[in-house]
């Protein structure tokens, strides 16, 4: 099974299903989270942290369809990059699968999803997350 | 975040320019000596008299860049500190130039940069970082992402970003160092490639070769080193800061359009002015949706409200908040390590009244922003 794209970001879950949940910093003097690792609070600079897991699911604050890839990029062409705001506050920046482009619209719920992604000319799979919109109903 | 407290009143004594485009011709050394030169007898100093000299670029051509350039000058034994800090490198080296003259420590010093940007999208991480996996690192795709979210918040028409792209290349055309130098209409800017929606290839700055040189002087020591005061132009602030939490505990710079704001605050404290006493500015304008967040933040206009002060013509070369004079970085191109001192080049030369066509009329203060990846943010505000 692969592994994580970047372990203190990401943490798999320890079944064969490709599971996981994003990994974030909260605050205990100011309340803040942020998302990814960090020695002092972005905030306030307290050392008092928590690790904490973050929501799977959050909102779409911005995206973009790339149509002239950065090198290296081992995706598809065009792909959408989504900025998503997370309830805890931050913000993730990720790729956006499974939907139509003009479906696509500020404030739409997306949730996590986690795909298999080789680098270019690679063999090594890693996992990376993404975002593709939430069906709340299913 | 407090900048060290003003010491002794520094002026540009001179500045040089390379053109901005492509020379495949010349080399790295061989583009930055070819802005010093010009810098050196701009300003009326001799080449034994420089004591300290900063040199900011970004991609890797060889180790000690700047001492290979100034190699080529005569050896003299004097510090030379290469800078990188991304699109801000330039004007880092400026910032270090002005506290290594004010504080005493140098009566001169010289600014230095120059950049071959390799061509097609512009990333920041290393080739290995899971960034390049997740796809975030693409310098347009972030400015993208901040643009599809401005025109939903202020309800920018398109055509309004387009005509900042517009105008810059209707001032590129008065400047003869542009790496562009011909106009395009609003369709055409809207129809040109797309990018990263709803970026087009017209609203993305070009990635250029090119350098730039600054010869900086404290105000008392002009006489020692027969340097013609009145050519001199002030330095009022040199502001240079780097991300501070805005709120989103965000992993992207992309995340932080108004990151500018705090430097600017700084730098109107320090300068004891205010965005009113402002007569023209250059902003970093990697993309069109860039110089109108930075106008913002610069307190230049209401947040949100760039985009119609720009279509309303008040950013154009006659309008009150004249932006981007010589081309910016749309006409002008960005060679990552020339353009903090290309907008300096660019104030000086306004202020001192030379700037021909593209003159502002009657301008006495010039403000030069300059953003790099890291949330790095410069700005410096020039006097005559
Ligand atoms: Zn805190």
């Amino acid at each position: 099974m692969p592994e994580s794209i970047d372990p203190q970001r990401l943490r798999l879950a320890d079944d064969e299903r490709a599971s996981g949940v994003l990994l974030g910093v909260r605050c205990l003097d100011c309340g803040v989270t942020v998302f990814g690792p960090c020695a002092f609070c972005q905030s306030c600079t307290s050392d008092r942290l928590e690790p904490v897991e973050l929501e799977g699911t959050g909102v779409l604050y911005s995206y973009t369809v790339v149509r002239v890839p950065p090198a290296g990029w081992p995706g598809p062409v065009p792909y959408v990059l989504g900025q998503v705001e997370l309830p805890e506050g931050p913000q993730v920046l990720a790729e956006v699968i499974d939907c139509e482009h003009d479906q696509l619209k500020i404030g739409m719920l997306v949730e996590l999803a986690l795909q298999a992604v080789a680098s270019e000319g690679g063999t090594e799979e890693k996992l990376v997350y993404k975002w593709r919109p939430a069906h709340p109903d299913d | 975040m407090n900048q060290m407290p003003q010491g002794r009143e520094v002026v540009v004594a001179g500045v040089g320019l390379h053109p901005f485009g492509r020379f495949p011709e010349k080399d790295l050394a061989t583009l930055a000596m070819e802005a010093v030169l010009p810098a050196l007898e701009d300003a009326g100093v001799r080449w034994k008299d420089i004591p300290v000299a900063y040199f900011g670029h970004v991609y890797y051509q060889g180790m000690s860049v700047g001492e290979t350039a100034l190699g080529k000058l005569g050896l003299t034994g004097i510090p030379i500190i290469n800078v990188e800090n991304a699109c801000s490198s330039g004007s880092t080296a400026f910032w270090q130039a002005y506290w290594g003259v004010t504080t005493g420590l140098y009566d001169l010093a010289l600014a230095f940069g120059a950049e071959k940007v390799p061509r097609g999208p512009v990333t920041v991480t290393a080739e290995d970082s899971p960034d390049r996996f997740i796809g975030g690192d693409h310098m347009m795709a972030g400015y993208a992402l901040r643009m599809r979210r401005y025109m939903e918040d202020t309800g920018a028409p398109a055509s309004a970003l387009a005509q900042v792209a517009v105008k810059a290349r209707q001032n590129g055309t008065l400047n003869p160092f542009a790496h562009r130098n011909t106009t395009y209409t609003i369709e055409e800017v809207l129809e040109s490639r797309p990018i990263a929606d709803p970026l087009t290839l017209y609203q993305c700055c070009p990635t250029s070769e090119g350098a730039a040189a600054a010869v900086l002087c404290a105000r008392e020591s002009l006489g020692r080193y027969g340097i013609d005061e009145s050519r001199t132009v002030g330095i009022a602030a040199a502001v240079l800061s780097s991300g501070s939490y805005n709120g989103r505990g965000s992993d992207h710079s992309a995340f932080s359009p108004y990151r500018t704001e705090p430097g600017a605050i700084q730098a109107y404290e320090m300068a004891g002015m205010g965005p009113e006493d402002v007569d023209l500015v250059q902003v970093h304008d990697a993309a069109t949706i860039g110089e109108l967040q930075q106008l913002e933040s610069l307190h230049l206009t209401p947040f949100g409200e760039a985009w119609r002060a720009t279509t309303e013509g008040r950013t154009s070369l006659t309008g009150d908040i004249p932006t981007n004079t010589d081309g910016g970085l749309l006409a002008m191109g960005h060679p990552f390590g020339a353009t903090g001192i290309r907008q300096v080049h660019e104030t000086v030369t306004q202020l001192r009244g030379e700037a021909g066509q593209r003159q502002v009329p009657g301008a006495t203060v010039g403000l030069a922003q300059c953003s790099g990846a890291g949330d790095v943010t410069t700005v410096h505000i020039l006097k005559r």
